[in-house]
């Protein structure tokens, strides 16, 4: 397309030269760009001499001279006798002279005495912007991201009717269960709620009450003491870091999606420190992730309370406190998606109300998972599920519900049946529930060897099953290809960016991605492991373009066996006096296959009313 | 017997994520850094940068084709 009259450059003579015995795409391409913006373009044919390109130059009176020099060898001594021969013929005070190519860098053509020198990788418009004297077009305009809303396209329609109507029997049931059930951590949440609005003083004797609902370890660390291995973060640090990351945001990021408007990319962070996993979430931001997810510290989860100041520890997750939430939102801007996990433990109830204060866009509840897979006993998580999911509603928080008990061993048949019942249950409050089918290569799968033949038929099973059980956002992960990654760091970044195509083929909504560090557990991730699954997802994206990955028959075989699962589970949990005694029955799974009743806040529920 | 670099087979490529404001900040950080780790002789293999940093990739060669390989040496190509 030619450029309008009022953004036309004026017209330039310009010789394109390839030093090479072919030609090199990358003038041609640059050449297509320079007519169509009115320029008078020369493309020399290749395998030419320095003394023959210095003729030509002679020959017309050009403005500029483009070289191009893609072969290694030599290439110094070529360009070198170039520069001595433009020179020497005069040229150089009325021709501007670029070097480029996969043989060329940006100091070579410095220290050589061109003009300009592009190295590989460099975008023709590069090229443009020398010949017209330009600004060269960087990126650091931030772009204005649309953060997608990953439910805005879903009815959430039961389509099986046989499963939907249990799942919502399921769901009455559990809703009926919980009224008047109350905890410690519902009644923290009730408090943070409290404290959000209210004033100094009564924000201070708030925080006596919210203490008396805290565990020892809790109490000391909001007191001031830092937790094991860890450290308050300064003011003056705090302010450097910012500074930091608003300069490093001022970048538009690269598109990983390419083609695809879906899936949304998610990289998980949780190094320990907010300042770490605000570099990690800006750089991973920049290199086309679309979205964060928060990972809280096992031992977290199992502490009535949360501690509070800006902290950090060099222990697995980083803590949830509410400072350490709104330094993360402010260093990382408002451009990602971001999801804080309330789904296993003794804060999930509180851990929806910081985050909804903080600024997150989504959030992930599971009582089930957070169950038999998560350590928090079955009655105590249940309560705080309900009153989790109350919260998300009212303030407007979708949520993914995992089935990550499937990596202990549960079947997926029953962790989707669970899934499915908790989904009932969010919408009978008004939630907004996403489903999160594992993408990995389960315990279940390595037995029963559904995933010996590949990687794609059991995976996309799943996703058909669902499709034909509701109509609902998918939300695949966590992370995606779970159990198929090695401390290998191409293996990993491969088999991340496989299970991404697969992920797009099928048309789900959004991946959480694993770092290239996925599988190394005796140090944190680092942030070059972030950029290279990031990098190997955008290429298989642009590999595959709108082409899909088509699983075998095998996986309508395989996604029948699940419906006729799910459907079996949900029938025996209503054969059960509750939801609740379901769980400890093994229901979503047995002891046996990896299902295993939590213990952590036993005994804590109370209820104001016999139920 | 020689020191484990002997037996590198060509070249040690350091890769990491450097912080920097700018392309080129990078591009130094990245050479003085081979500079800093003993290895004068080197490339910078790729280096992107996207705000906040770059991920990058730097190569010093040891032994090039048709070089004396230390791993030739005697008392190294035995496996001692």
């Amino acid at each position: 397309m030619a450029a309008s009259p009022a953004t036309a450059p004026r017209t330039r003579r310009v010789l394109l030269a390839p030093l090479d015995p072919v030609h090199d795409v990358g003038l041609k391409l640059i050449k297509k760009q320079l007519e169509a913006r009115g320029h008078q373009v020369t493309l020399l044919p290749p395998d030419l001499t320095p003394e023959e390109v210095t003729r030509a130059a002679l020959a017309g009176r050009y403005d500029c001279l483009l070289v191009s020099r893609t072969v290694g060898y030599e290439s110094a001594e070529i360009l070198a006798r170039l520069a001595d021969l433009l020179d020497g013929a005069g040229l150089r005070p009325r021709m501007r002279v670029a070097v480029g190519g996969m043989a060329v860098r940006p100091e070579l053509a410095a220290e050589m005495g061109f003009d300009a020198g592009f190295g590989p990788g460099t975008p023709p418009e590069a090229a443009v912007a020398f010949v017209e004297e330009a600004p060269p077009r960087h990126d650091e305009e931030a772009l204005s991201l649309q953060k997608p809303d990953l439910c805005a396209l879903y009815s959430y329609h039961w389509k099986d009717t046989v499963i939907g109507d249990a799942a919502r029997e399921l769901a009455r049931g559990i809703v009926a269960w919980a009224e008047g059930a109350r905890t410690p951590g519902s009644e923290r949440a009730a408090v943070a709620q409290a404290m959000l609005v209210a004033d100094e003083g009564e924000r201070l004797r708030l925080e006596e009450e919210y203490l008396h609902l805290c565990g020892d370890e809790v109490v000391a660390m909001r007191r001031g003491q830092p937790p094991p291995h860890g450290r308050l973060i300064g003011e003056e640090e705090k302010r450097r870091a910012l500074g930091l990351f608003a300069r490093g945001r001022g970048w538009q990021p690269l598109t990983v999606t390419g083609y695809q408007r879906l899936p949304v990319v998610f990289v998980q962070y949780g190094t320990g420190c907010p300042v770490m996993d605000a570099l990690h979430a800006v750089v991973a931001a920049r290199w086309g992730a679309q979205g964060t997810v928060h990972f809280d510290p096992a031992w977290s989860a199992r502490q009535e309370g949360l501690p509070r100041g800006l902290v950090a520890w060099s222990a697995d997750g980083t803590f949830y406190t509410p400072e350490n939430l709104q330094f993360f939102r402010e260093a990382t801007g408002n451009d990602l998606l971001w999801q804080v996990r309330a789904h296993r433990g003794l804060n999930t109830p509180e851990t929806v109300v910081w985050a909804a204060a903080a600024g997150a866009d989504l959030t992930k509840i599971n009582p089930v998972y957070g169950s038999l897979g998560g350590g928090t006993d079955p009655e105590r998580l249940l309560v705080d599920a309900v009153a989790a999911m109350r919260l998300a509603a009212r303030y407007g928080l979708p949520f993914d519900v995992v089935t990550n008990e499937e990596l202990g061993g549960v079947p997926a048949h029953k962790a989707i049946a669970g899934m499915l019942a908790v989904v009932a249950t969010a919408l009978e409050l008004g939630a907004r529930p996403i489903l999160q089918p594992l993408f990995c290569y389960s315990p279940e799968a390595m037995l029963e060897g559904y995933m010996e033949q590949d990687y794609v038929d059991w995976n996309a099973a799943k996703v058909i099953a669902l499709r034909r059980i509701i109509d609902a956002p998918i939300w695949p992960g966590a992370p995606i290809g779970f159990l198929t990654h090695t401390e290998e760091r191409v293996q990993s970044a491969v088999t991340t960016s496989l299970h991404a195509g697969l992920a797009a083929s099928l048309g789900v909504d959004a991946i959480t991605i694993a770092s290239t560090d996925e599988a190394y557990s005796r140090g944190p991730i680092t942030a070059a492991a972030r950029v290279d699954s990031l990098r190997a997802v955008g290429e298989v994206f642009r590999f595959l373009g709108e082409a899909r990955v088509s699983p075998t028959t095998r996986a309508e075989k395989l996604a029948e066996q699940l419906l006729e699962g799910v459907a079996g589970t949900l029938r025996d949990a209503l054969r059960q006096p509750s939801f609740c005694q379901a769980l400890y029955a093994g229901v979503f799974g047995t002891r046996e296959e990896g299902g295993n009743p939590g213990r952590a806040g036993r005994g804590t529920v109370t209820r104001s009313a016999p139920q | 017997m020689g020191g484990a670099l002997d037996r590198v087979a060509d070249a040690l490529d350091v890769e990491t994520f450097l912080v920097g404001d700018s392309e080129e900040e990078c591009l130094r950080l990245a050479r003085r850094l081979m500079e800093e780790l003993g290895l004068p002789d080197h490339d910078v293999i790729s280096l992107q940068f996207r705000g906040l940093g770059a991920r990058v990739r730097v190569r010093a060669y040891l032994y090039r084709p048709g070089g004396e390989y230390g791993w030739l040496k005697e008392g190294n190509a035995s496996g001692g």
